[in-house]
């Protein structure tokens, strides 16, 4: 009983740190300190025949900035978050304006929208290369339909590859972006949009002056969101592409991936993956600076 | 506007949500339809719609009994429920804190947790794998079960929080009134107001859970220990051949669990992807 109420009494005492401290522990403990470890690996290079790990210094660095497939998967890492989220921009804005028509049976079709979203990225890319497949795609019959008839092979073809890399994202992708601006734009005042009509505004002009301002700060939100993704992305190119033909579409993550996992030289990715956190550190800065995130109370 | 073009523009608007419905769900059906052909029947083009039972039943039976994936579907489902049950028992009192306490750093310390999302998976594989190693559980389910929590925490706060937020600040006020702590004013007021926030949260862990394979690759060798998306990783990544009927099966077995709960909690997801991104 005595030791009952001590033990009450301390965590009365302490409420705050009871509630909170489980989980700063538990991410200290597993989160943050594998990052610092990661970065103390970045100064080493692991001999795995001896078993042991010598220390480089800035050696991995310096070898990075002289890598080749260093800077081509910079490249490709810009152009694939870039071009992905440029078009997943564009339609996701387009389909939250489309969906704001409330049509018969849309809900439906939200519900399907949303489904990519939630599915495996290997089995996604497996179904796209199946879908793709120069021999026997639905793909390619489908566009023969409509008078292509001589289609590129979409995942041979290092000049197409990273293409079909980014239209696949788009595919899983889009519908996040959708998401994030239908809510906002469901959230949005009916009276504007009915003074505006009033006022003879047509619908272009409707979306062009009143709607798309009313809905940048879920777009920039989204997209700043999404492009961070995008940019970790490494699962739909392991199941896609596996960073093919060639380094067509090795990005940084999945150059960081094979180095470690393939060729188990755990310093030299480990100081590649470092390179990224700085970036996305910065991105998210930038996330942070431009919108507050959490409502203030 | 005009009785005519009215009636087009509804036509135009109906045609587009076909398209888009069509887009969305069309590779998913071709993937199932790919599950019910024979390997030779694979290069037919139009697929054809004539099902066979008895090659169906050989195509799943390959790959549930024989590729074991009713035995790596049960150990999924068997880790997933441990880390969100963990995930959440540590996450709700923190992001309760988050939503109501204001002190020091806090404003800091929930940006932190919320940086920690965007942590890029291959930056701490190889620490992981090392830890686990040290740890004495690397290629055990424990070895797994670690880091996955510490993946879903970031995730489940941050949506936790946005929920919390909107639980009106006068019900803790009540509560404090009539003495009790906050760690009883959680338990018996809060939780059970958030409930929908508890699944939405515990959906996106578990969702995290079915498509991740990075870390499960470093840290898992057995295929008994394995979970679904690390034996996918293992047969049908672009890197290995396969047969197509086989491999479409994997995939169908793969989603199949997570369209159905996409299906019946549509509106949850919605809530968990809008909390997690614009709250």
């Amino acid at each position: 009983m005595a030791s009952q109420i001590k033990y009450e009494s301390f965590i009365s005492r302490h409420e705050t740190k009871t509630l909170i401290g489980p989980a700063l522990i538990y991410l200290g403990l597993f989160s943050i300190f594998p990052l610092l470890y990661s970065l103390a690996i970045s100064f080493y290079e692991f001999d795995r025949v001896a078993g042991k790990w010598n220390f480089l210094g800035l050696g991995n660095y310096r070898e990075i900035l002289t890598d080749p497939v260093f800077w081509s998967s910079t490249r490709i890492t810009a152009l694939m978050v870039g071009a992905a989220l440029f078009i997943e921009i564009i339609f996701g804005v387009g389909l939250a304006i489309f969906f704001g028509q409330k049509l018969k049976g849309s809900r439906f079709v939200r519900a399907i929208l949303i489904t990519p979203m939630i599915l495996n990225p290997v089995v996604v890319g497996l179904m796209w290369r199946a879908l793709l497949n120069p021999q026997w795609g639905l793909f390619n019959w489908l566009i023969g339909l409509i008078g292509i008839d001589n289609p590129p092979i979409w995942l041979a073809d290092p000049k197409w590859t990273i293409w079909t890399l980014i239209f696949v994202d788009a595919w899983q992708w889009t519908p996040f972006i959708f998401v994030v601006v239908f809510a906002r734009y469901q959230a949005l005042p009916i009276d504007v949009f009915e003074s505006a009509r009033v006022d003879g505004a047509s619908p272009l002009k409707l979306i062009r002056y009143i709607t798309l301002p009313l809905l940048s700060s879920a777009i920039v939100f989204a997209a700043i969101f999404r492009g961070i993704d995008s940019f970790r992305n490494f699962d739909l190119i392991y199941g896609l592409t596996f960073g093919g033909p060639g380094r067509a579409t090795t990005t940084l993550s999945f150059y960081s991936f094979e180095n470690g996992f393939v060729y188990y030289r755990y310093g030299f990715s480990s100081a590649l993956s470092y390179i990224m956190v700085l970036l996305a550190t910065i991105g998210f800065t930038v996330l942070l600076k431009w919108i507050p995130i959490r409502r203030s109370h | 506007m005009s009785a005519i073009t009215r009636t087009t523009n509804r036509i135009i608007s109906y045609l587009t949500l076909v398209v888009i419905a069509i887009v969305g769900l069309s590779p998913i059906v071709y993937l199932f339809l790919l599950s019910t052909k024979r390997r030779i029947d694979i290069g037919d083009v139009p697929p054809s719609l004539k099902f066979e039972w008895a090659v169906i039943f050989e195509n799943y039976k390959e790959v549930l009994i024989s590729r074991s994936y009713i035995s790596s579907t049960l150990n999924t489902i068997f880790i997933t429920s441990i880390v969100v049950a963990l995930s959440l028992v540590i996450g709700l009192p923190a992001a309760y804190v988050f939503s109501r306490v204001k002190f020091g750093r806090s404003e800091q310390l929930s940006t932190t947790i919320l940086s920690l999302r965007f942590m890029p998976p291959v930056a701490v594989a190889i620490p992981i794998l090392l830890s686990m190693r040290f740890l004495h559980v690397s290629n055990t389910r424990i070895g797994l079960v670690i880091p996955y929590v510490a993946f879903s925490l970031p995730l489940v706060i941050w949506i936790l929080i946005g929920f919390f937020d909107e639980i009106p600040k006068e019900i803790d006020e009540a509560a404090e009134i009539d003495g009790a702590s906050k760690w009883r004013t959680l338990l018996q007021v809060q939780i059970p107001l958030i409930r929908s926030g508890i699944v939405v949260a515990g959906i996106f862990a578990a969702i995290f859970i079915w498509n991740e394979f990075l870390i499960g690759m470093y840290v898992i060798d057995s295929e008994a220990l394995k979970t679904v998306p690390i034996a996918d990783a293992g047969l049908i990544s672009a890197q290995r051949p396969i047969d197509w009927n086989v491999a479409a099966t994997v995939g169908v077995v793969t989603l199949v669990p997570l369209l159905f709960v996409s299906m019946a909690i549509q509106k949850h997801i919605v809530q968990g992807i809008t909390a997690g991104a614009v709250k």
